[in-house]
């Protein structure tokens, strides 16, 4: 048997608020983030997001007052969620020597980049200013993170669309479980720019309304931005240093679907074999999950081929098996988002609690069979959850999440 | 349980051109890759930079889907195709689940995102066909199209070693056996934004001198290389050309500025010193960058003590960019298949700290372990290993 992955810390700057705490309380509350958009200007078909608003705490340790100061949004997400999950872990300097730290981001500081590059464009700065593009490589945010906090293990940065903290999550969980890294830090992170923002809108992607997965009437997804981190180590490694484990990561998967470059397979070929895998990874069988934390981004095609792929793995089973998506609650956090909602995830095993789907007026009648949790969360006690993250470009992962190690 | 992982394959776009051969021979006659800038125009006084001359998407193209390829995505396939033909194995006949694809860069598709935000800008408007080009993961998006991979595939980007880590995650996944093989390697193109953003702070030179006291900046430039990696036993049993055995080993943090260098190179030291103790050659990061020279001059003069290894840096000649660093592993495996160490353009003798640079015309030697350094800025450093089999 390979050795047991255990999650001994979370941490989480959200739309409903910074730390754990908060995104516990809004899951619980059953209350939507999705608000207008006020981070900048933008004429299209949409016009709201989930913005972070907290004004955060800023946990730099030993980075200068200058670095601090220009950090982009996301590695500022990123440096509040790892140092909150570093805290609760109690992962510091001294295990820091060795602690991995595992990235998922899509675009950065692509907010900053962008003014930086319209400023210079428009002649407002005569030359470009280093200072103001700091944050535009994405792997500053693991730099951030790995010096403000002692992390000197390996680190690295996965950039896979909308699955790219979900893939973080996993490899992290990877390299405690083959030993190669004593305990890892796994970090996901994006903020909201106009690139992404307009891009999907662009594609008619945006639902004008706050997004409404699995919704007949659904329309497309809503922004949100944020970060989620999470520390691994095994079972024997928390127990030996008296960490307190508060869930388990017990199988993931990643594949390609080799089909488009936005559009899911049709048949979610991907996505299936990704789920399948992980639940063989985790030696769990379908009949032994609890909950599905879905992808549920709230795209007509999504939702459609997702609950296709929970169909055939779950069979007629899936009508008893709550599903739900926390993008209607924080809406679509991209490169975060596989980390936000393993976060999620986490704290659904942990406390009992299903979190709900919002916005679910009418069920699309192609599936009213299913729990889909709507409205407003409920208690229940969970052993096994899943939860699937799929990225443009048919980029699959799935977790296998557990209450406790097996 | 791991398995030893072979290089059975090498795809290179550089500013020699396309084709491994095309790269090998040019870095071996000392020549090179830096000339002026052709695909946009170049400020007063540019430095010559490293440009990849012209790929057609059509030689590399098959999809419908892939008439919209962008430039990086195209420099990868290409990459991944030129190293397919190396490695002689066809696309058509790769184990598709089971094919793995690790692709590094640090910025991606610089040209469109421009070329976005400045319709963005100017009419407010977004051009919906450039959208899906500019994920990041477009590169990896159009290459598991194209090759029909349907394993495991991971985009990386690690600033100065974004090339390193792609290429570290695909030895892993074959080590593991996680794929019977994996495409492993970088792309990074320059953007006229990006250069003029290098220009206007003074950081290219007309002369780049790696490891040399008088380093006054590096060349930028751009290009792709792939690496195929299948298990030792998979390549012997085909009867594969095997460039070099690719070792694990693991990356690591040291404490930097976020944004510079290392600056305790004694730390840096410690912790090459395993890896270079019996290396033969050590491929460096160094592009002439001085501080990136200082560092790592005094890390390896102490991290070897009193050995010698010989030492080369070919972003001299094809440039310093994200990805420069699958190329540097490139030249790592030839180096050991050859026995062979490629000179470094621009370097003058003597060198920082005594080390045994390779200037003027290769050299021929014993290159039985080489080691590619990896080191970034912000402290992530991610080393390579290759041995002869």
């Amino acid at each position: 048997m390979p050795p047991a992955v255990v999650v001994t810390g979370i941490g989480a700057v959200t739309a409903l608020g910074e730390g754990v705490g908060a995104l516990a309380a809004g899951l619980a509350a059953g209350r939507c983030a999705i608000g207008p958009l006020t981070l900048f200007p933008y004429a299209g078909h949409a016009a709201i997001a989930a913005e972070v608003r907290a004004s955060m705490s800023s946990p730099s340790g030993p980075l200068p007052r200058a670095t601090v100061r220009r950090l982009s949004r996301p590695d500022r997400f990123a440096l509040v969620a790892a140092a909150e999950a570093c805290g609760a872990a109690g992962l510091g300097p001294d295990l820091g020597r060795d602690a991995a730290v595992y990235v998922g981001i899509t675009t950065g500081g692509m907010l900053e980049t962008e003014e930086a590059y319209r400023r210079r464009r428009a002649g407002e700065d005569d030359r470009f200013r280093l200072s103001r593009l700091l944050g535009t490589p994405l792997a500053t945010a693991g730099a951030v993170v790995s010096q403000a906090l002692g992390l000197y293990g390996r680190r690295e940065t996965f950039s896979t669309a909308c699955s790219s903290s979900a893939l973080a999550v996993a490899m992290a969980a990877d390299a405690v479980r083959r030993g190669v890294v004593p305990i890892a830090l796994a970090v996901g992170t994006d903020g909201l720019c106009r690139l992404t923002y307009a891009g999907f809108d662009a594609l008619q992607a945006l639902d004008p309304e706050p997004c409404r997965p699995f919704d007949r009437d659904r329309r497309g997804l809503s922004l949100g931005e944020g970060a989620a981190a999470l520390v691994l180590e095994t079972a024997a490694h928390a127990r030996a240093r008296g960490a307190r484990p508060q869930a388990a990561v017990l199988g993931w998967a990643a594949t390609s679907d080799a089909h488009h470059v936005t559009a899911p397979h049709p048949e979610g070929a991907g996505a299936l074999a990704a789920l399948g895998a992980a639940l063989a990874d985790a030696r769990v069988g379908p009949d032994a999950v609890d909950y599905v934390n879905a992808h549920g981004s709230g795209t007509r095609q999504n939702d459609a081929v997702e609950v296709g792929v929970l169909r055939r793995v779950f069979g007629r089973r899936l009508g008893h098996l709550p599903v739900s998506s926390a993008k209607s609650q924080l809406g679509h956090c991209l490169g975060a988002a596989g980390a936000v909602e393993a976060v999620v995830t986490v704290l659904a095993l942990r406390e009992g609690l299903l979190p709900p789907t919002l916005n679910l007026q009418h069920p699309d009648p192609a599936w009213d069979d299913l729990d889909l949790v709507p409205a407003a969360g409920r208690r229940a006690s969970l052993g096994v959850a899943v939860s699937s993250s799929y990225g443009f470009g048919g980029h699959n992962v799935s977790l296998v999440l557990g209450r406790e190690a097996r | 349980m791991s398995v030893d992982v072979a290089v059975t394959g090498l795809g290179v776009l550089s500013a020699f051109g396309a084709g491994v051969d095309r790269f090998w021979r040019a870095l071996v006659a000392g020549e090179s890759g830096l000339g002026p800038l052709r695909r946009f125009a170049a400020p007063p006084g540019a430095a010559p930079v490293a440009e990849v001359p012209a790929v057609e998407a059509r030689d590399h193209v098959r999809s419908p889907l892939g008439r919209r390829i962008d430039r990086v995505s195209l420099l990868t396939l290409a990459a991944c195709r030129l190293a397919l033909q190396d490695a002689s194995l066809d696309a058509a006949s790769l184990p598709r689940a089971r094919t793995g694809l690790a692709v590094g860069s640090e910025f991606g598709n610089l040209d469109e995102t421009a070329a976005f935000l400045d319709r963005l800008f100017a009419r407010g408007t977004a051009n919906p066909l450039l959208f899906p080009n500019l994920v990041m993961n477009a590169p990896l998006s159009y290459t598991t199209i194209e090759l029909g991979l349907t394993g495991p595939s991971a985009m990386l980007s690690a600033g100065e070693v974004s090339g390193e880590a792609a290429i570290a995650w695909g030895a892993e996944l074959v080590a593991e056996e996680g794929a019977d093989v994996c495409l492993a390697g970088g792309a990074d193109e320059l953007g006229e934004a990006l250069h003029q953003i290098f220009h206007e702070a003074r950081l290219l030179s007309p002369t780049p001198r790696p490891l040399h006291s008088g380093a006054d900046g590096f060349a930028t430039g751009e290009g792709a290389a792939v690496l195929v990696l299948e298990p030792l036993a998979r390549a012997r049993a085909r009867g594969a050309r095997v460039y070099a055995l690719l070792l694990p080993v693991a990356g690591f943090a040291l404490p930097a500025p976020v944004h510079g260098w290392p600056r305790d190179a004694a730390t840096l030291a410690t912790r090459l010193a395993p890896l270079v103790s019996d290396a033969d050659l050590v491929v460096a990061a160094a592009s002439g960058d001085p501080q990136l020279d200082v560092l790592e001059a005094a890390a390896l003069a102490a991290a070897l003590g009193t050995r010698t290894a010989l030492v080369t840096a070919p972003r001299a000649a094809t440039g310093r960019f994200g990805a420069a660093g699958a190329l540097a592993a490139a030249t790592a495996a030839l180096a050991v298949a050859h026995d062979l160490v490629p000179p470094t353009p621009g370097h003058v003798p003597p060198a920082r700290h005594g080390l045994a640079v390779v200037a003027g015309r290769a050299r021929a030697a014993d290159v039985r372990v080489a080691v590619v350094d990896g080191l970034a800025r912000g402290g992530a450093c991610r080393p390579l290993r290759f041995e002869a089999p």
